[in-house]
């Protein structure tokens, strides 16, 4: 009876039109802002999420830039340190490499070759290469190799065709076994090398850590010899800030793998744009709402007035005038959680036909930010409702 | 509950009244709980003045005015609407209705604005013994000043009370209409042993006063 009798009182002063206004303000910029944050995590989605991943992209193998001035281009253990140190980067594998002198030649005639070569090991988890033959037991002869896939495709469509020679398949290579001469205080040392996998990721002729280990121990005829390569698994090679911090440090990468990152740069340009859109019309909505509550207020004095002298609470008016407004910021903020869960769902089936793929709900964020803002509503409210009660009272 | 009034002139009127005596202005005075009071003065010398100064409608006076020896400048928010709605009742001379709301939504805000003292039917009993039973659908703001009054009065007496506060409450009535208002005055008073502040510019015998002063 109270509040009808309130609502009679203090409805005269204020049209519904402007509280409509002030309701569409509102629903816009939290439309805004509640899109920006779905965005932004829809974006992360897409850049970080399982479905969305190439594998072959996550690793970069990184050396020093050349510059022709330093006889040696090697990373320090300092600089490795400060590369595993960066957020951007997952882990660091180092690329040893040979310190004795090796060659490689045909055991057949029918099929001569000889070449003089070196190899280099990086942990097993660094590798693209799954194979069973991928391992050397201390004592065997027999030397496990993997060579880039670019070797293959050079002999191919290079050296065979203009040589007259006849292209190799991968299991032909694979299938060929190799001599290979170590040389120890001038006597070669017979092993024999056999082909287990080729790598897009690593170019170089990779043999088994355990075995280079021995291997350089024993034959090996330079000291310690620092890495001048390392392979860096990062989950997203695209990121600006890997880039930036590799051209920073004199490091270079394949570029082809980090081209991203300028897109990555305008999009993410645009998403902060939206949400320095979004913040600023909610601010402009809030202030907008917290006016028309002071309008109501101002232009129901005299009656807010009236009540007070004859006995009303400035607790049971402040009840009373959130009643009127909270209902109409809850229903905003529902619609507005709606309207995004219809739109994200509209938004999922047509990445799905691009093969891109995000949540079809909304993210739990998305909900929180909503949330929030239903609070600082409530504050804004609460306090604009306090603040001209009290300054009417006098 | 009592009133006590210490030294009280208010600012616009302090040299006015330094120049001549008055049984309330600048002394110390005490309304004793249940105490019916007159205050008898011609206009002009502050009678609503006092009305308002007692009621903490005005605050711009010297001295100092207690409510149950809480001094009422201490007492504000809604600390002060609870004494409104459980202690103290008024009726003011300039009526101050909702011209909004009908007579009967006027009489009945002020019944529910805490828990009802009264049940709704009392309303009618009120309005039918002063006689305004017919306008209490209507409009206060087209009623006319005799009705209006006779609502304020009604207003002020469906709530719970210790002290009832009237400045120039028939100053619209008739003589008749004077007495029955009075007597339903002195009904309800009675009911709550309550007392009242009543200022009027004559002398009068429609209640059995405990003290009558004049400004």
């Amino acid at each position: 009876m109270l509040n009808q009798l309130l609502k009679k009182i203090i409805r005269t002063g204020v049209g519904r039109g402007r509280f409509i206004m002030a309701g569409i303000g509102l629903t816009i910029a939290m439309l805004l802002i509640l899109s920006a944050v779905q965005i932004q995590v829809n974006y992360n989605e897409l850049l970080y999420g399982k479905s969305n991943q190439d594998s072959i992209a996550n690793f970069l193998v990184v050396a020093k830039v050349i510059n022709g001035n330093n006889r040696e281009n090697v990373l320090s253990t300092e600089e490795v340190e400060r590369l595993k140190r960066q957020p951007f980067i997952e882990k660091v594998g180092l690329l040893t490499a040979s310190r004795f002198k090796v060659s490689a030649q045909s055991p057949s005639d029918r099929f001569p070759f000889y070449t003089d070569m070196f190899f280099e090991s990086v942990p097993d988890e660094f590798i693209d290469v799954k194979s069973d033959d991928w391992k050397w037991e201390p004592g065997s002869t027999t030397i496990p190799l993997i060579i880039p896939n670019q070797f293959l495709d050079l002999y191919n469509f290079g050296f065979a065709p203009s040589q007259n020679l006849m292209q190799l398949t991968q299991s032909m290579v694979m299938a060929l076994p190799i001599v290979l001469n170590v040389s120890f205080q001038g006597q070669p040392i017979r092993f024999t090398g056999k082909v287990v996998g080729f790598s897009d990721r690593i170019s170089s002729v990779l043999v088994p850590q355990n075995f280079l280990e021995m291997a350089n121990k024993q034959f090996g005829t330079q000291g310690d010899v620092r890495p001048s390569r390392v392979v860096i698994r990062t989950n997203d090679p695209g990121n600006p800030e890997l880039v930036k911090y590799l051209k920073d440090n004199g490091l270079v990468t394949d570029a082809d793998k980090t081209r991203f990152s300028q897109y990555r740069r305008i999009v993410n340009t645009v998403v902060n744009a939206s949400w320095l859109t979004g913040a600023v019309m909610l601010l402009f909505a809030l202030l907008v709402f917290s006016l028309f509550i002071q309008l109501t207020i101002a232009s129901t004095k005299n009656e807010i007035n009236l009540l007070v002298t004859i006995g009303a609470a400035p607790k049971q008016l402040q009840r009373f005038l959130m009643k009127q407004f909270l209902p109409a910021n809850i229903i905003i903020t529902i619609a507005c959680v709606v309207t995004i869960t219809i739109l994200q769902y509209v938004l999922q089936a047509f990445l799905l036909q691009q093969n891109m793929y995000v949540s079809q709900w909304i993210s739990w964020y998305t909900l929180a930010a909503a949330v929030v803002i239903l609070v600082v509503l409530w504050i804004v409210n609460y306090s604009t409702i306090k603040k001209y009660i009290r300054e009417t009272e006098k | 509950m009592q009133i006590q009034l210490q030294q009280v002139v208010p600012v616009p009127l302090k040299e006015k009244f330094s120049q001549r005596p008055s049984d309330i202005w600048n002394t110390g005075i005490t309304f004793h709980s249940g105490d019916w009071i007159k205050i008898v003065a011609p206009s002009g010398t502050g009678k609503t003045t006092l009305m308002n100064i007692l009621y903490k409608v005005r605050h711009d006076y010297e001295g100092s005015v207690k409510w149950n020896n809480d001094d009422l400048r201490n007492i504000s928010g809604d600390e002060l609407a609870r004494l409104r709605q459980q202690n103290v009742s008024v009726i003011f001379q300039d009526l101050r209705l909702f011209e909004n709301l009908t007579a009967r939504e006027n009489i009945e805000l002020n019944r529910v604005l805490q828990k009802p003292y009264y049940e709704a039917p009392v309303i009618d009993e009120m309005a039918a013994s002063l006689g305004i039973t017919h306008i209490l659908h209507q409009r206060a703001g087209v009623c006319s000043y005799g009705e209006q009054q006779r609502i304020a009065i009604i207003r002020a007496l469906v709530q719970p009370f210790e002290w009832l506060i009237m400045d120039e409450p028939f100053s619209h009535l008739d003589i008749a209409n004077t007495k029955k208002a009075a007597d339903l005055i002195a009904a309800e008073c009675k009911k709550r042993s309550a007392g009242f502040v009543l200022t009027d510019l004559d002398e009068d015998s429609l209640f059995p006063y405990t003290q009558t002063f004049s400004l």
